[in-house]
């Protein structure tokens, strides 16, 4: 259909895709596993509910699932956040525009990065 | 609709806007009340209705129907986009205090409500608001079966299984009330944005197994003003009086537009069939 009307590879493509990417499965992380870290090391750990030790936690933290850990209850609630943010920024007509994605997404990448770096420092 | 002794009163506030008056108070928009009579099956639109033929002949509304089915009667109730015809005075009940009792009639308000014309588009008069801003917008996403033009497959049937018509059913029941564009705040912000109804008239052919327009309406979709100036605040899927759930059909078309872009970039061509 309309294949004589063709476009260039980069015509018409924007970010937005990819931000409502990492918005999309950090709503799905923030949903799934963030009660759980909360329930598991806010409340139940400090209350002596539950003995965690924290030479098991390094050890595990250490392997792969630290790292899944750390894009699951962090890296992507991140983003999750950063996108909310933003778009209610617009909502109230504050800030907008580059400005805004610099500052929502740029915090949300330095915390990402900072988190990851210090997961490959302890592993 | 006749005031017949034992009906209970209601107070309805209207917003008018009569441009063509000369005087500045009146050409301005202007709130006016009416108290009118009601009983159980007395709707907003009979309401206005009593108020034109009983009280005051000036005021301008848009109807036809009078049972949700043309769109015609949209207006802001109490604030909320919603059909005159659908909505009954008897919800909004107000508790009766002796300053509301009506002295000329001994009778006191049980109801009390505002009519206000469909927010975020142009007023032309009273509660009449211009419609053409919301119709170019269904318009632009094609919203018509474009199917092979071959004459071979012209004269086939176009042979629709109930699965394929399950599939966008649910998009096909819009009347076009414009309610969910009253009720979207980025139209508000961005009357550039396509909006609600448009997107899920989109949804409706692009899901539809006799159509293969797709690829001629995804450009549409994938731009800013499209399905990314959405932000789910979700009120046009509560306001729909057909509950056609276009939230839901802007959700759908931002998965269909991140996969339509994502092959665009990959293929490296805008032609693409999804």
């Amino acid at each position: 259909m309309n294949a004589n009307k063709t476009g260039s590879r980069w015509q018409g493509l924007h970010l937005e895709p990819l931000w409502w990417g990492l918005f999309s499965a950090g709503g799905v992380c923030f949903a799934v596993f963030i009660p759980a870290v909360v329930l598991i090391f806010g409340i139940m750990a400090p209350l002596g509910i539950i003995d965690i030790s924290y030479q098991q936690v390094r050890g595990y933290y250490a392997s792969i699932w630290g790292l899944m850990f750390t894009g699951a209850v962090i890296c992507l609630p991140a983003f999750h956040a950063a996108h909310r943010i933003r778009h209610g920024l617009h909502d109230v007509k504050l800030g907008g525009g580059l400005v805004s994605i610099i500052i929502c997404y740029g915090l949300a990448a330095t915390l990402s990065a900072t988190t990851l770096a210090a997961w490959y420092l302890l592993r | 609709m006749a005031a017949n002794k034992g009906m209970q009163q209601a107070l309805v506030r209207v917003k008018r806007y009569l441009p063509e008056e000369q005087q500045k108070t009146q050409s301005e928009p202007f709130w006016q009340e009416f108290t009118v009579p009601f009983d159980e099956s007395t709707s907003v639109l009979d309401a206005l209705n009593f108020i034109k033929e009983e009280l005051d002949p000036s005021l301008s509304f848009r109807w036809s129907c009078r049972m949700a089915i043309c769109g015609s009667c949209g207006f802001m109730l109490n604030g909320i986009p919603k059909l005159g015809c659908k909505e009954f005075l008897r919800n909004y009940s107000v508790r009766t205090s002796p300053a509301q009792k009506n002295t000329a009639t001994n009778t006191s308000i049980t109801a009390s409500l505002t009519v206000e014309p469909l927010a975020h588009f142009t007023v032309e008069r009273d509660l009449i608001v211009n419609m053409d801003e919301f119709l170019i917008h269904l318009e632009a996403v094609k919203p018509y079966l474009i199917a092979e033009t071959s004459t071979q497959k012209q004269l086939q049937p176009s042979l629709q299984t109930p699965a394929q018509l399950a599939k966008y059913k649910q998009f096909a029941n819009c009347i076009n009330c414009g309610l969910c564009y009253s009720a979207c705040p980025q139209f508000c912000l961005n009357p550039e944005f396509l909006g609600p109804a448009a997107i899920a008239l989109a949804q409706r052919y692009n899901l539809d197994s006799r159509d293969t327009g797709k690829a001629v309406r995804m450009p549409m979709l994938n731009s800013h003003n499209g399905v990314w100036s959405c932000t789910f605040v979700g009120f046009c899927s509560d306001v729909c009086p057909k509950q056609v759930d276009p939230a839901a059909a802007v959700n759908q078309g931002k998965v269909e537009s991140a996969k339509s872009m994502l092959i665009q970039m990959f293929k490296g061509s805008t032609a693409h069939e999804l």
